[in-house]
């Protein structure tokens, strides 16, 4: 089990109820395949440095969750056949959640 | 031609490495700190400039090349036509 961190990006066109509905996706597919979510953080809404898809602003998240490969994979085809995610990025967490040991 | 450019030898004053001195930690999300390491066209500065040791430059080109990704700072900033 690794830790990891993942940051991904959504349209701002969505809603409230669609930013809950993506996100949860999301977390479920983190929990469903053995894994556990240590943070979910909303950033709001930002202005983009560059325009992406010609959107100029976007919700960020920054998911910070631990589990193994066969989340990655299914991750990184989810957010690419999601039309409402501009970017996303996983990387591993260099400053991990101190975990309470067992 | 044949011109040659008389090369000043000017020893640059050692800067003490910042995240040595101050133990900040590189982060690639934390786009006001990454900012200040960008010329104002959007490049990296070098080292020669900051005074950034070697392993912090290292460091810090990576979470600069991931925040761009990520657009929270530019790769190019458009202006200057």
């Amino acid at each position: 089990m690794k830790n990891y961190e993942c940051v991904y990006i959504l349209a701002p066109t969505l809603d409230d109820n669609g930013l809950k509905e993506k996100s949860e996706k999301f977390n479920e597919i983190v929990t469903s395949r053995s894994g556990t979510i240590n943070s979910l953080d909303a950033w709001g809404k930002r202005k983009l440095a560059y325009p992406i898809k010609k959107f100029y602003e976007g919700f960020y998240f920054v998911m910070r969750f631990s589990g193994n490969n066969e989340i990655l994979n299914e991750l990184n085809r989810v957010f690419r056949f999601d039309d409402a995610v501009l970017r996303h990025m996983i990387v591993i967490d260099e400053n991990p959640v101190p975990e309470k040991s067992e | 031609m044949g011109k040659k450019k008389k090369k000043e030898k000017k020893a640059a004053p050692s800067k003490p490495c910042r995240f040595c001195v101050d133990k900040i930690k590189i982060d690639y999300k934390d786009d006001a700190l990454l900012s200040r390491f960008l010329t104002d066209r959007g490049k990296i500065t070098p080292r020669r400039i900051t005074g950034t040791c070697a392993r912090h430059q290292r460091m810090l080109s990576r979470a600069i090349k991931r925040a761009r990704i990520l657009a929270l700072i530019p790769f190019v900033k458009e202006y200057y036509r």
